[in-house]
């Protein structure tokens, strides 16, 4: 994405922000930090979260989220250099109520809607049926960008165990209601109970005496009774899914990848970063969080001290302390603790810098931005630690390569 | 709480979660090695859909695989993948495997199962409730001790509410009752346990707290201590606690041989100070959110590589965990 340089100019083009990353690499906190950076260049800006875990509503500082959203305080934003006519507003997506929400939409009747939200099986499987969860946050994502209430939308991805299953959650979904078991279970007889194995795919009719053999007849029954009311809806349904993944992948979505610098964690991003340029999203930049940076600039040397000069280190470093007033009472202990913990923190900076990067190379060649947000001294959970890296995303050096 | 929890390696069943990147998988690892050492019968199996214990039990060897094998004297390892546990589980059922075998190649079967929810833990738990049953030709259990790698998915809670969610949406049927079998089993407070594993940081010692809160809640399992992983050593010698503030003082043009800036050792060492503080910190809150008694796990500068690396685990694991002092 040649014209998205940085974050600033990703909120500036974009009208939607998608992060994505592995549970724990703090996806959450960076997408209230770029909704707050948009909010900052003058947007009207909603963060919507899936999290189950709630941590958006502790960093936002707001309590607990509802399925709608919550703007935060005025006084709040005020301080964090948010401009008048700007806002922030946070959404912590209720999966289950938004998937309720879409069966009232295109259920065909009354009754229709009614048949399926009292399904024993719609009521237990509605969370997880196909990807539902995923589904469910881009259909909400949909609903807010047609509502035109916010001119920019920051989406924090679930943390599934592959964490671009919302991607291909509405085309599962799809695939499922289309597939030839279900089309059997629609079978109007066989909700009815009448199911008496006269059908004529063979392989269909062999895989649902094997279920039926296990899990009982009345459990196929529900599972038909489900399907079936469903079905009547499922045109608006495709309709709907199709749209949610053209918005998803079009011109006005960028996507930003999160990475912590564990090697663990660069190979997953490493390995979603061939699922996204495969899947043909947009991929605007890739965030390492809590990067350790050297305090100087450019690399930390290779050896602390330089190599052969620990005795006469240590011995300088301890003559400058002596000369303190509050001298230590062991300033050459002192001094060659001193000189262990900047070996220590450089070694775990190099190491950073070495198991990232292959990202960096991959985000030059894929045009991409790359920024390294630093370890804060304390864990952000308050909006004020938000601001901070919301800084090192939007200014200062921190953005920079 | 209860007073003296049972020794770990006493229980029959131990499902070991928590976060990808949290170590649970070294922590089974570490127990199982333990557990077979004290004279145990033990499996370790994996669910997902990658092999990490035999790499870091016996580095080198092949893969183990469904079927399993003894990577240490008494320790066997395998991984249970979701649709050979289906195909043993209707083979079982229905006595047919030949016709098991062509419902599981039908392309509308895959479909079906790859898009419903739910089986695959279910399948999972039945598969180690399986294993728990099995007995040697005296009638003493296959193994003593399984310890379960639980998949590292957003909520590791999820995968135990499974069986619960199966029996309250399947009417009848022996889908139902098995259901019902594997419920009894995640819900026998005295022979299974769950032990969470997370790191000192904010975000897992959160969602550790919560996955107390809905054990308590929702799900009958017992739990009796979080598992505190990778806790950073002091960062400075005794008696230099303030290193770090002691180096800020020195004036900016201090000359130093061979060193970086004063200003930088300064920001080093403040560094180092502060990633030990937030660990001491989150650790003491793990315990004060959770309600629960800590084992802390010391933090292996070289990481955990093999058998070796997993000993000097071993002695604070099967140890007394300590109770929080709230």
């Amino acid at each position: 994405m040649k014209d998205v340089r940085d974050p600033g100019a990703l909120v500036r083009a974009r009208r939607i922000v998608v992060c994505v990353g592995a549970g724990g690499v703090g996806k959450t906190t960076l997408a209230a930090a770029i909704a707050l950076g948009a909010a900052r260049e003058g947007h009207r800006v909603l963060v919507l979260t899936i999290d189950p875990a709630r941590r958006l509503a502790d960093a936002l500082g707001v309590g607990a989220l509802g399925n709608e959203p919550r703007a935060i305080d005025r006084d709040v934003l005020g301080r964090l250099g948010v401009p008048e006519h700007a806002a922030l507003s946070a959404l912590m997506l209720d999966m289950k109520r938004t998937f309720d929400d879409l069966v009232e939409r295109f259920a065909e009747s009354e009754e229709a809607r009614e048949r399926i939200l009292g399904n024993r099986i719609y009521q237990h499987v509605s969370d997880a049926l196909a990807g539902s969860a995923e589904y469910s946050a881009m259909e909400k994502v949909f609903e807010i960008a047609s509502s035109g209430e916010f001119d920019r939308i920051v989406v924090d991805t679930p943390p599934s165990q592959h964490a671009l299953d919302f991607l291909e959650a509405p085309q599962r979904l799809l695939e499922f209601l289309d597939s030839a078991l279900v089309k059997l279970l629609l079978h109007p007889a066989f909700a009815a109970g009448r199911f008496g194995f006269r059908i004529f795919q063979r392989s269909a009719r062999r895989v649902l005496q094997v279920i039926e053999k296990v899990s009982g007849m009345a459990f196929l029954e529900d599972v038909s009774e489900f399907l079936l009311a469903f079905e009547g809806m499922s045109e608006g349904f495709r309709e709907r899914a199709r749209k949610v993944e053209a918005l998803l992948t079009g011109p006005q979505t960028g996507f930003v990848l999160a990475a912590g610098p564990a090697a663990e964690s660069v190979a997953h991003a490493e390995s979603m970063l061939g699922r996204l340029e495969a899947s043909g999203v947009p991929l605007a930049g890739i965030v390492l969080n809590r990067a350790r940076l050297w305090p100087e600039r450019g690399s930390p040397p290779a050896e602390i001290p330089e190599p052969g000069m620990l005795d006469r280190a240590t011995e300088s470093l301890a003559r400058a302390l002596e000369a303190l007033d509050e001298r230590p009472a062991d300033a050459r202990a002192a001094a060659s603790a001193a000189i262990a913990a900047a070996s220590e923190y450089a070694r775990l900076v190099r190491r950073d810098e070495e198991s990232t990067r292959s990202l960096r190379e991959r985000a030059d060649r894929l045009a991409c931005f790359y920024c390294r947000v630093p370890e804060l001294p304390r864990d952000v959970h308050e909006l004020d630690g938000l601001a901070r890296i919301s800084a090192a995303l939007f200014g200062g050096r921190s953005a920079a390569r | 709480m209860s007073p003296a929890p049972t020794p770990l390696l006493d229980r029959r069943l131990v499902i070991v979660t928590g976060k990808g990147g949290t170590g649970k998988t070294s922590v089974a690892a570490a127990l199982g090695l333990a557990a077979a050492r004290s004279g145990r019968r033990v499996l370790v199996a994996e669910v997902g859909r990658d092999e990490h214990v035999p790499r870091l039990l016996a580095p080198g060897s092949a893969p183990v695989g469904y079927a399993g094998r003894e990577l240490a004297p008494g320790l066997t390892v395998l991984r249970i993948d979701p649709f050979e546990a289906l195909g043993e589980y209707l083979g079982l059922q229905l006595g047919v495997r030949p016709v098991v075998d062509l419902v599981l190649r039908n392309r509308a079967f895959r479909q079906l199962m790859e898009a419903s929810p739910g089986w695959r833990e279910l399948i999972t738990l039945g598969k180690v409730w399986h294993l728990e049953q099995m007995q040697l030709p005296d009638g003493s259990p296959r193994f003593d001790l399984i310890l379960v790698d639980a998949p590292a998915t957003g909520h590791g809670l999820t995968f135990l509410d499974v069986p619960r969610v199966v029996g309250a949406a399947v009417r009848a049927g022996p889908l139902r009752k098995h259901a019902g079998l594997v419920e009894a089993m995640i819900e026998d407070r005295e022979r299974t346990l769950l032990l969470p594993v997370a790191l000192a940081e904010e975000l897992p010692a959160r969602e550790t707290a919560e996955l107390a809160l809905r054990v308590r809640r929702d799900v009958g399992i017992a739990v009796d201590r979080v598992v505190v992983n990778a806790v950073a050593g002091a960062p400075f010698p005794p008696g230099l606690d303030d290193l770090d503030r002691l180096l800020a003082k020195l004036p900016e043009a201090t000359a130093l041989e061979g060193l970086p800036s004063a200003k930088t050792l300064a920001s080093c060492a403040a560094h180092l100070r502060s990633r030990f503080e937030l660990n001491r910190y989150w650790a003491a809150e793990i315990g004060r959110m959770t309600e629960l008694p800590i084992v802390e796990l010391p933090h292996l500068a070289r990481g955990i590589r093999g058998p070796l690396d997993l000993e000097r685990l071993v002695p604070a694991l099967v140890g007394a965990p300590r109770a929080n002092a709230a």
